[in-house]
């Protein structure tokens, strides 16, 4: 009977100090990673939008009878960016599902429906298939398309005007990723009055 | 010499990878590119090192019929501590080995190790053990990435290895083509190291 409370004691005593110790981690590291969060949002924000000066976050009132559509489920943030007093264009931030997960995809549009840049963020795919959707190569192909196309996906063959061609054996990512730009799209139309 | 053995012997004869056959899973997820085979095996250094190192110390003080438990907390708790302190204080670090950090705390190479070599040894064999078996796993997953990325994809560390006509082999960087090259390579490495009984 002693050794079991002995045992028991001992343990309780380790997972109180691990406590202690990531609770002090924590408390040292939190402000600190939110902060490199919103530093990284930012700059993938210029990014996306190199136009744009300074970005402001539209504000969900204003929008919400829009956001509140179903389709419009996967969109977690919009900022309006702005240059010399003007709107130049939006950025659009969405999380569709994708293989492993959501899909952080960040859209900048401009006032032409143009899509300027997209960048895919945080992401749990598969290393060396779907994770290749951050590459240049694979973000590239969706600048200049707009809204009056959309994008569509193919799998194989040379892309026409408003296609991209899917990540080879990541079909489930590129539909993801073409998921949230569509989107983007027609809530940034949506928001114009376009 | 003795600290030299206890290094050696992580990377040819009890190679975790090719002949304790331990920390599969994440060999399978991450051996599709030679990057992720790279960032996964130092990462895998890192912590092997000071997890032996801290088992190893507090060997004397922990009780044998908890040590299990123990070793699982005591581990978790150093690999979750480092993530967040990378993730504050190293972006940089934290975008190239972010990833591979979490699968650490389940990788069954660092308990196995804590168990069979770290919880017996003095601190400095329990480094030097902690060193060998991360290179080894290391060489093993350049290796067997190293296989599949130039097969399945054409390239090596995401620069293009053959001409435009080479149609790569996708299914090598698949998960069937994880478990071909494993299989195979663990079959060579017997077949040229393992001396006949």
């Amino acid at each position: 009977m002693r050794d079991y409370l002995k045992l028991t004691g001992i343990l309780l005593i380790v997972c109180i100090v691990a406590a202690g110790v990531l609770g002090v981690t924590n408390a040292v590291t939190y402000e600190k990673i939110i902060e490199q969060a919103i530093r990284e949002n930012d700059e993938a924000r210029k990014e996306v939008l190199s136009e744009a000066e300074e970005f402001n976050k539209v504000d969900e009132n204003g929008i919400s009878d829009i956001l509140s559509k179903s389709n419009y489920e996967i969109v977690t943030e919009v900022y309006e960016g702005r240059s010399q007093g003007q709107t130049v264009g939006y950025t659009v931030k969405t999380s569709p599902k994708g293989y492993g997960g959501t899909v952080e995809i960040v859209i900048g549009i401009d006032m032409e429906g143009k899509v300027k840049g997209i960048k895919v963020g945080e992401n749990s795919e598969t290393p060396g298939l779907g994770k290749n959707a951050a590459t240049p190569k694979f973000q590239g192909q969706f600048v200049g398309k707009d809204w009056d196309g959309g994008v569509v996906l193919i799998k194989n063959g040379v892309p026409k005007d408003n296609e991209i061609l899917s990540i080879a054996g990541a079909t489930i990512t590129s539909t993801a990723v073409v998921e949230g730009v569509n989107t983007a799209l027609e809530l940034v139309e949506e928001i114009t009055g376009n | 010499m003795k600290l030299w053995k206890d290094f050696s012997n992580g990377i040819i004869k009890e190679n975790p990878t090719f002949r304790l056959v331990l920390g599969t899973c994440p060999t399978m997820a991450v051996t599709t590119a030679v990057f992720n085979g790279l960032g996964m095996g130092i990462a895998v250094i890192a912590v092997l090192i000071c997890s032996n190192l801290i088992i190893s110390l507090i060997n004397k003080i922990v009780p044998n019929e908890v040590r299990i438990p123990i070793y699982v907390v005591v581990i978790a708790t150093f690999v979750s501590a480092v993530e967040m302190l990378i993730k504050a204080f190293s972006p940089a670090l934290d975008s190239a080995l972010g990833i591979f950090i979490p699968l650490i705390v389940v990788n069954c190479i660092i308990l196995a190790r804590a168990e069979s070599f770290a919880s017996k040894n003095p601190p400095l064999n329990s480094i030097m053990d902690g060193l060998g078996m991360g290179v080894g796993f290391t060489l093993a997953l350049v290796f067997m990435s190293g296989v599949r990325e130039l097969l399945g994809a054409g390239t090596f560390l995401n620069m293009p290895i053959f001409g435009a006509g080479f149609e790569p082999a996708l299914i090598l960087i698949l998960p069937p083509g994880g478990f071909l090259v494993y299989g195979l390579a663990i079959a060579l490495f017997n077949k040229l190291i393992v001396k006949k009984a």
